[in-house]
């Protein structure tokens, strides 16, 4: 596998469950989406920062050993993990605590459960309730988020990228695909800006972060709180026009022709 | 491969394979050996769909062009424009069904399989927007792969786009009625396709997110022969009707008749 995906992939990656733990000392996890069950590759909950700041997340991880990769399905979300990140959202607005998202995901869970449980329906409503969402998120790239799943969660105000993270509308590999071999999985990393650096640049991304920093979990936390604050005061109506601004300057960039 | 309808008399139906008269198709284009409702263009759906003649397209707001030199992209949008005669895998405009007003936006999926890229976006940003203007009725007739791969994260960041002017659609409120045929899969699926105010399955499509060849590469299993079929997502509460493609009209009709938006003037 290519060098930069296996590092993304790995079982010692910094996973969303830890950079929780560090951020939230006081954590109530909620779990289920009360109609067709859990999701083990979610991490979602709400607590208090050392601050006393007040914060809803939203994590998603591949799992650090066999068992857990097992369990959370490789962190390829299923249906109740959307519902569950709606309820979660729903709770999140009653008390007004900002978002923030943790994701190391693969593509969408390519399964006929997922299929039957309506899958479609159930990113199309998250990427709607997040751009609709009356109260701050942040999405953090750890690894990789791929596809509608991953774009629901990063309809975000902000969004913060490992410097090795990637961001795409498929993985490496199903790009590769499309190309019947012509390229390497390794050579479409770049034959499309899914790379931290190129959609900073591009202006989707707005902080990159070393993920070899010393003390990555407290930057993390520290860039975290830095990018929130300013946005608590930020009435309804204005961050959900930023958040739609920020998409549509990204477009613009694509000329018209 | 797709099949865009030849200009010759005789063409292949896609899922039987036999030869089929020009003739043999009728109005609804349906094979009369297996039965199988054929694939439409943009121009075959929107004739058998609105009041005769009352289709006005948009102007064209923007074409594609392959801005991230992505291998072998701009050939495909070369062929696509060749074999459709359409400048993207989206048409819309204002049209009467069964004299209401109604924007209508329809997909073609022989356009490189309907999918979802920038300028098929910004069209239809740019009907939802009209269409809340005059608060006149969204028919959104669905027919894609998904989002385009070869547009990268630009791609599939019209689907935020998209969702947020629903939102505002939403917001005054406008209807939206959705239509989905073979196939709507992936980004466009999981996004304005199934948002609407009313979901129509058309009888005999594929609708999905991950088509059956991705998740038999990843699971070995046999899928039913009603997978993801119209029929299958109606059992399982995932649209409010399947209607065969010679009701459509009459449906539609129905439902705007229900409605009973006449769209506003924009001027004063």
């Amino acid at each position: 596998m290519d060098e930069r995906l296996k590092r993304l992939r790995a079982a010692d990656r910094l996973s969303a469950p830890t950079v929780i733990q560090a951020l939230l000392p006081t954590f109530v996890p909620l779990h289920g989406d009360r109609v067709l069950g859990d999701d083990a590759a979610l991490t979602a909950g709400f607590g208090r920062t050392a601050d006393q700041q007040a914060l809803t997340v939203l994590g998603i991880d591949r799992g650090q050993n066999v068992n857990e990769r097992r369990q959370k399905n490789g962190g390829a979300l299923t249906v109740p993990g959307y519902r569950t990140a709606l309820r979660v959202l729903a709770h999140t607005e009653k008390f007004r605590m900002p978002v923030v998202s943790l994701l190391n995901m693969p593509g969408a869970d390519a399964s006929p459960q997922s299929e039957e449980h309506g899958q479609s329906q159930a990113i199309a409503d998250l990427i709607a309730a997040m751009g609709q969402l009356t109260v701050p998120n942040i999405v953090v790239f750890l690894g990789e988020g791929h596809s509608g799943g991953a774009l629901g969660f990063a309809n975000a105000n902000r969004v913060i990228m490992l410097d090795d993270s990637l961001f795409n509308v498929a993985s490496p590999e199903a790009v590769a695909a499309i190309l019947h071999g012509q390229q390497t999985v390794s050579a479409a990393i770049d034959l499309l800006p899914m790379t931290a650096a190129a959609l900073k640049q591009r202006g989707l991304v707005d902080v990159v972060i070393d993920h070899r920093a010393p003390d990555l979990v407290a930057t993390l936390s520290t860039q975290i709180i830095d990018l929130l604050v300013p946005l608590l005061p930020v009435m309804p109506d204005a961050l959900i026009a930023q958040r739609e601004e920020k998409f549509q300057a990204f477009l613009e960039q694509w000329p018209l022709n | 491969m797709s099949h865009y309808p030849a200009t010759g008399q005789w063409t292949t139906c896609r899922v039987c394979g036999r030869h089929v008269h020009a003739r043999q198709w009728g109005t609804w284009r349906q094979c009369p050996y297996c039965q199988a409702w054929q694939r439409l263009t943009a121009k075959q759906r929107i004739d058998q769909l609105v009041d005769a003649d009352s289709f006005e397209p948009l102007p064209v707001v923007a074409r594609s062009q392959n801005q991230l030199a992505f291998p072998g992209y701009a050939t495909k949008l070369a062929q696509a424009t060749e074999k459709t005669g359409l400048t993207e895998a989206v048409v819309a405009g204002w049209a009467t069904i069964q004299t209401w007003p109604v924007m209508l936006i329809v997909m073609d999926s022989h356009f490189m399989m309907g999918t979802l890229n920038t300028t098929v976006s910004r069209r239809i940003m740019a009907a939802l927007k009209q269409a809340r203007q005059r608060q006149v009725p969204v028919i959104m007739v669905t027919a894609s792969g998904g989002a385009r791969m070869q547009e990268g994260i630009y791609a599939l960041v019209g689907m935020n786009l998209i969702l947020a002017e629903m939102a505002r659609l939403a917001a005054v409120p406008v209807p939206v009625i959705s239509v989905l045929t073979d196939p709507t899969m992936g980004g466009v699926s999981a996004s304005f396709a199934f948002k609407a105010d009313v979901v129509l399955a058309e009888a005999g499509a594929k609708i999905g997110f991950a088509g059956p060849r991705v998740i038999q590469q990843t699971m070995p299993v046999d899928l039913p022969a009603d997978f993801q079929s119209a029929a299958s997502l109606y059992e399982n509460g995932a649209v409010d009707a399947v209607i065969a493609r010679p009701e459509l009209r009459d449906q539609l009709g129905d439902i705007l008749a229900s409605y009973r938006f006449q769209g506003v003037s924009t001027h004063g």
